[in-house]
């Protein structure tokens, strides 16, 4: 693993010192690691903005052709270019995922700061309707969103956004009421500051890098919701290349063809892996405890 | 109509699974103890993934009902053979009236149900009234409406009076099975006179039919069969590949069909089906009102690289509703043939030089999400813009079939004989030719089945040329069985399937 790690320590009671460098050298490694894994998928959805092997809808090349130069990943049923759906669809994962934690975050932090300052029989009801929000499962809530709009990635997304704002307003209304109790938010409250200030001084910047750790976690699973949305054609209509549907188009073929399931298969983990440890990596840059360790 | 929808595969209850599981165990021990007497070749063993959801075809069971008991264990006074000829079955003859509004028919002697009465004109009149029900779900309930009266002068012939001539009275006639008119609980049980009963069925696995041993005909070849059922193609393959079942009667995908074809152990035939892929137009909205422009998508679609990619290389590009079994099948793939450059100047000619866009009402399931992503890639070329639009087989029921609130739609048909449906300007695609309405009457009421099919052949010409829909493919029937089993069906006929005589070699 690490390089300072002695190559003797192989024995016992040795590795409680060398526990600490490679602790420390892992948790950078996570960091990296998901950086660098989110950062592909980024830059493949911005490279397929200039550059696409061949228009994702072109019917050319042969039925389900292997990997070869001329098609890197090979083609699907139709004959179409997997690579440049793969491309198309790192674009659909990162709106999905990006725009889900926009909503999800923001109307997530607003109803939790709400809570959190209102009056107690507010904040008791507002608590009571996230914590039914968050039994309601996610999928029933999509099924609900897309009969009511259709089936389009901004259903999907706002649907994933629903259930994420939950999650995110219950949080925040947990750590604003620890903030909103430390000696020095009611010193600055008796000296007149008004609520605006209140949050934007002091709860914001306190409980930011928990939120920050928890939204890079919501990330991961608002791709993972999309790619299962699009899977039950719930998502993305057709022929927007999202992950989960070439997944459920190459189902047919997973023993003729397997890279037709196997390629978006590991775009998504990819992406999933990369931001579940993008957030543990952040947790252990933003809390302090850990990194003194 | 339209396949059967997924809704008709329902849930069952915790307490049937139970009673089931019990069986199950129950023949388990059977089985096991009394494995020494008859050989295992006795018993065929036949893979399908169409479980009926009931054993009457009157309910509403699916298209399983016809496939497991029709001809196996009931029969009709007709049969419709793998080839698409009527020969007869249960009557012996039969004589018409000049004005052919009176059908005699003779029925055959010695001829018993399952339950041991004998077979008389009773149970026919019988039989027919059931399908006529007013709670009747036939498919064939409107085919028959043209029955009068039915009249029974002796205990071996019927008389049927028609309210108009019918030539197809007939061939609609293999469609009404005869069941005993005394027997009760027709969903659960039967009483046929086919070559078969039905021994057990356990539900969600397997119907097992047994030899009939007072049947009127030549005795089936095989005593046993059994019909498994699978819920996916996938487990029904491997469980062909590893033997334990000797054929399977629809294979669904080209993909699974390489580990058989290049194995001399197993035969795969490619037969002919009756189910046509449509892409069909609301012949009464804009643009589809437009002979021209249904000419020009058409033209844009290449149909034989379409089926290429869902079958690849299996079924048949026929260019109209018409499958090859049908009596008045014609090729006419060649009326509009694949041509991209004529496609754009037929379409600017139709008053549309700079296209249009459309909204497709596609079924969730395949193959239409897949062929609808190849028209919508195949019509940008003319600069047709399509958007696809995914609804469940219940909206598809609803919204396009029942309130015809669609443009353009796709849709799978699977019967025989159905281009006589474009006769009706009130079906759900709305192609209003009189002269086509017109043809297709006097058809039906034809003398002469030439007579018929002459001009069914004209009427079917005209719906072409009108490109009332753009008929992409007829899918392949495609049965496998282990080399050895001989003697079983290779087209499917609206699902339909005999195994008195198949041998398991």
């Amino acid at each position: 693993m690490s390089v300072d790690t002695p190559q003797t320590m192989t024995d016992g009671p040795a590795t409680v010192t060398a526990a600490v460098p490679r602790r420390r050298g892992s948790r950078r490694a996570t960091l990296i690691v998901g950086c660098v894994l989110l950062g592909l998928v980024v830059a493949t959805a911005l490279v397929s903005y200039f550059y696409l092997p061949y228009p994702p809808e072109q019917i050319g090349g042969g039925r389900l052709a292997g990997p070869s130069p001329t098609h890197w990943l090979g083609t699907d049923t139709l004959g179409r270019d997997l690579m440049s759906q793969l491309m198309i669809g790192a674009r659909i994962a990162l709106a999905a995922g990006g725009g889900s934690v926009l909503l999800g975050g923001a109307l997530g932090i607003v109803l939790g700061l709400a809570a959190a300052f209102a009056q107690r029989w507010l904040d008791d009801t507002l608590a009571a309707v996230l914590d039914i929000l968050i039994a309601f499962p996610t999928l029933l809530l999509a099924m609900l969103v897309v009969a009511a709009r259709g089936a389009t990635l901004s259903s999907a997304i706002i649907a994933i956004g629903l259930a994420m704002s939950a999650v995110v307003a219950r949080l925040t209304r947990i750590l604003a009421k620890q903030v909103l109790s430390e000696q020095f938010v009611v010193a600055a409250r008796t000296s007149g500051t008004g609520w605006l200030g209140i949050i934007g001084r002091h709860v914001l910047p306190n409980i930011w890098p928990t939120l920050a750790v928890n939204l890079a976690l919501q990330f991961g699973l608002a791709v993972l919701a999309e790619a299962s949305l699009s899977y039950l054609g719930l998502g993305a209509p057709p022929p927007n290349a999202s992950w989960g549907r070439l997944l459920q188009e190459a189902q047919g073929t997973v023993y003729t063809a397997p890279i037709g399931a196997i390629a978006p298969g590991i775009a998504i983990v990819a992406l999933v892996i990369g931001a579940n440890l993008l957030a543990d990596g952040l947790r252990d840059v933003f809390d302090p405890a850990r990194r003194t360790r | 109509m339209h396949s059967t929808s997924p809704t008709h595969r329902t849930v069952r209850s915790l307490s049937v699974i139970a009673a089931v599981t019990a069986a199950g165990l129950m023949l388990a021990g059977c089985s096991s103890s009394g494995s020494g007497g008859s050989s295992a070749d006795a018993t065929l063993q036949v893979g399908s993934i169409y479980e009926p959801q009931n054993l009457d075809n009157t309910a509403g069971g699916g298209q399983g009902v016809t496939e497991v008991l029709n001809g196996n264990v009931y029969e009709a006074l007709y049969k419709l053979g793998d080839d698409g000829k009527v020969t007869p079955l249960l009557a012996s003859k039969y004589t018409t009236s000049d004005d052919g509004l009176t059908y005699t028919f003779t029925l055959r002697k010695g001829v018993k149900f399952h339950s041991g009465d004998e077979l008389t004109s009773k149970d026919v009149k019988y039989s027919i009234e059931k399908v006529l029900a007013p709670k009747s779900q036939s498919a064939r309930k409107s085919d028959l409406q043209v029955v009068k009266s039915i009249e029974t002068p002796s205990a071996d012939t019927v008389v049927v009076h028609l309210k108009q001539r019918s030539i197809s009275f007939v061939y609609n006639l293999s469609y009404v099975w005869i069941i005993d008119h005394t027997a009760k609980n027709l969903k659960t049980t039967e009483d046929g006179t086919g070559p078969y009963t039905v021994q057990s069925w356990k539900h969600g696995s397997a119907i097992t039919l047994q030899r009939f041993k007072d049947y009127w005909g030549d005795a089936p070849k095989t005593d046993t069969v059994v019909f498994n059922y699978y819920k996916d193609a996938t487990a029904e393959n491997n469980a062909l590949q590893s033997g334990q079942l000797d054929i399977v009667t629809s294979e669904q995908s080209p993909d699974a069909l390489s580990q058989f074809e290049n194995n001399s152990q197993f035969k795969v035939n490619d037969g002919n089906s009756t189910t046509k892929l449509l892409l069909a137009f609301n012949d009464k909205v804009k643009p589809f009102d437009n002979t021209g422009v249904r000419v020009a998508i058409t033209e844009a679609i290449n149909r034989k690289a379409l089926l290429k990619s869902i079958w690849n290389g299996y079924g048949k590009v026929t260019g109209s509703m018409v499958p090859p079994t049908d009596p008045w099948y014609e090729n006419l793939s060649s009326v509009y043939p694949y041509d991209v450059s004529k496609a754009k100047s037929d379409l600017a000619a139709a008053g549309y030089p700079n296209g249009f866009s459309f909204t497709l009402d596609t079924p969730n399931y395949d193959p239409h999400p897949a062929a609808a992503q190849f028209i919508k890639a195949a019509l940008a070329k003319i600069g047709v813009t399509v958007t696809i639009n995914i609804i469940t087989p219940d909206e598809w029921y609803t919204k396009v079939y029942q309130n015809h609130d669609f443009v353009a739609t796709m849709q799978e048909h699977v019967n025989d004989r159905d281009v006589t449906w474009y006769g009706n300007p009130d079906f759900y695609w709305g192609y209003d030719n009189p002269q086509v309405t017109s043809l297709i009457d006097q058809a039906e009421q034809s003398t002469t089945t030439a007579q018929q099919t002459a001009k069914l052949k004209q009427a079917n010409e005209i719906i072409v040329k009108d490109a009332a829909s753009d008929w992409l493919y007829l899918y392949p029937q495609i049965v496998v069985a282990k080399s050895t089993v001989k003697g079983y069906p290779v087209n499917g006929l609206n699902s339909q399937f005999y195994v008195y005589d198949i041998t398991k070699g």
